[in-house]
């Protein structure tokens, strides 16, 4: 039996803004440290397409998290749960992260017009040559009949549409959330209800043609209707995943105290849980049946996953993103502790990375047309971009957190009693 | 009436009040007993000292067999038993056997768990001593009952009813068999 809200000093105590202040300086500081890595390894690495791809990598990890957050505050307004309310808030905050996640977006959109505009997708310059005298795109059959979609125009524009989608929605869920802890109108409820009714499918779909674009159509010639599915499962359990780690750092500190108890850590685990199955389920679908019907415009991607290095990768990926988790959440105890979720949630935020490097990275190809191993210089690029965009990132959340002015959690939700004697 | 009771039923008015009654009951040893409420209480296992259920090891036990079972007969029909290349694909595949490996670890898990529910409840159970007791439709409205069952080891017909007065229950009867 759990104290009511009004005995917990936490849930509206102003935060601590001079720690959160440096921390969030600190992040900065990282941040431009690893911006300012990637864009020295431009100049010095010799190779601007293996670093051009590794900063894709980056980028589109922490807007895989973005989304998934962006995507759990959604799902949890359509479902009106209870459980949840109390760690939406710091959803929302890790939220502020999308404006700039399009400003640094924005140098590979520009791309598309430096050079012959192939440094990151080869079918954005038609003089690109295809492997082994297979003449041009332009002259490419599989790009000619793909080509009214795979433009750059298309490609500009729908960048602009996914990020305009995540920004609106984003601004939208966190205006009515914030103002209902200054009036406590359940008119936000309502409105932030309606949101996720449209926003859902909206995510969806731009989740879904941001995969395609930015991921999939490195290598065109390849199709999976998987993969979209494969992105969003991604997306959730690295939102989760994060999610674990903030619940844990407010715990330590002490701003959770009293707040969370044994069931909303249950909670997070076994959603986690779920996604890891999902995960599996798409994954193994995709490969499964390419793998059955044998056509060679499918059976190219993973035959080059399966050269050199990238073999034991995928295996990692197999048995790391799947049996790994999966074996270790069925324990009661480990999916409802703080200490059992942590070590978990470390290993999947840096397993999803590998799964994104596994699909983004094996496009870098040598002379012979063979993909660049794994362990190479590259990772240290991919280093680079996931520490430059990951400072900008938490010096958003935590900027958010410590001057966006909201509490701690929803201190007037309607469900915020609910939340806090959850299960109790 | 047999000789010995069953038991002892003590009636409680609140849920706060059967909490607490579970961890005096708890607390002085008894194993066999059991409280009855209308409703979830939550918390009410730990307070009772509940351990966690054995169900998950069951169903874990099933859900293996389930794999193994899936890959076991795709294994024997398509490699062993009558041998047919498909497809061009090898005789056997931990691929194309893990649909049907996946299916039946999920059916063999639902089975294991059920059927181990019902194990370690002694179900179907067609009669239950309480169901005698007059009030104890009670149970399913308004009231809460702790029942302590005279086969536990620390039952003593004197001391087990003065644990529960003390414990605050009411209307403390004895149980025919």
């Amino acid at each position: 039996m759990s104290a009511p809200a009004a005995n917990i000093p936490a849930a509206n105590a102003t935060h601590l803004p001079a720690a959160s202040a440096t921390r969030a300086n600190c992040a900065l500081y990282a941040g431009i440290a690893g911006l300012a890595a990637t864009v020295i390894g431009l100049a010095v690495s010799g190779n601007v397409h293996a670093v051009a791809m590794s900063y894709l990598v980056g980028i589109s990890y922490w807007t895989t998290i973005a989304i998934g957050m962006l995507m759990l505050v959604l799902i949890h307004h359509i479902f009106d749960a209870g459980w949840s309310v109390v760690i939406r808030r710091q959803f929302e905050h890790g939220l502020a992260a999308f404006k700039w996640l399009f400003v640094l977006f924005l140098p590979l959109v520009a791309t598309a017009f430096i050079g012959g505009g192939d440094t990151v997708w080869p079918w954005m310059n038609p003089a690109h040559e295809l492997l082994h005298g297979h003449g041009t795109v332009a002259t490419d059959i599989l790009y000619q009949k793909k080509g009214a979609f795979l433009n750059v125009p298309m490609f500009v524009g729908a960048t602009l549409v996914f990020f305009a989608v995540w920004i609106w929605l984003s601004a939208r869920l966190r205006k009515a959330s914030f103002a209902q802890d200054t009036d406590g109108s359940a008119k936000w409820t309502t409105m932030n209800r309606k949101t996720a009714a449209f926003g859902i499918p909206m995510n969806a779909l731009a989740l879904t043609f941001a995969a395609i674009f930015w991921m999939k159509s490195l290598e065109y010639h390849w199709f999976s209707t998987m993969f979209g599915v494969w992105y969003f499962a991604n997306c959730i359990r690295a939102a989760l995943a994060f999610g674990v780690f903030i619940m844990v750092w407010l715990t330590a500190r002490g701003d959770y105290r009293g707040i969370l108890n044994k069931n909303h850590w249950h909670c997070i685990g076994t959603l986690g849980h779920a996604f890891v199955i999902f995960w599996a389920y798409v994954t193994f679908s995709q490969y499964f049946l390419i793998w059955n019907a044998n056509v060679p415009e499918e059976t190219f991607w993973y035959n080059l996953r399966e050269h050199g290095d990238w073999y034991y990768i995928g295996m990692l990926i197999l048995f790391g993103h799947f049996f790994v988790p999966f074996l270790y959440l069925l324990s009661f105890r480990r999916k409802s502790t703080a200490s059992g979720l942590l070590p978990i949630s470390i290993w999947i935020a840096g397993i999803i990375l590998v799964d994104l490097c596994y699909n983004i990275l094996p496009a870098l190809k040598d002379a012979h047309g063979d993909p660049l191993p794994f362990f190479s210089l590259n990772l240290l690029w991919v280093a680079a971009s996931v520490i430059g965009v990951g400072g900008i990132c938490v010096w958003a959340y935590l900027r958010s957190f410590a001057t966006s002015g909201a509490k701690l959690i929803p201190v007037r939700d309607p469900r915020i009693t609910e939340s806090l004697t959850y299960h109790e | 009436m047999s000789a010995q009771p069953y038991g002892l039923i003590a009636t409680f008015d609140t849920a706060a009040a059967i909490y607490h009654a579970a961890e005096t009951v708890r607390d002085a040893g008894y194993k066999k007993w059991d409280c009855i409420t209308p409703c979830p209480v939550h918390g009410l296992d730990g307070a009772m000292g509940v351990k966690r259920s054995l169900v998950p090891r069951i169903s874990l036990a099933g859900g293996i067999t389930g794999f193994c079972t899936g890959m076991l007969m795709i294994w024997w029909t398509g490699a062993w038993n009558y041998k047919l290349i498909v497809g061009g694909k090898p005789l056997f595949s931990p691929m194309f056997a893990f649909p049907i490996s996946y299916e039946l670890t999920i059916l063999f898990t639902a089975f294991a768990t059920i059927g181990g529910m019902f194990l370690l409840n002694n179900l179907p159970m067609h009669y239950h001593p309480v169901l005698k007791y007059d009030h104890i439709t009670r149970g399913l409205d308004d009231q809460f009952f702790v029942v302590i069952e005279a086969a536990d080891m620390k039952f003593d017909a004197k001391a087990t009813r003065a644990l529960l007065e003390k414990a605050g229950g009411k209307n403390i009867t004895e149980l025919e068999h």
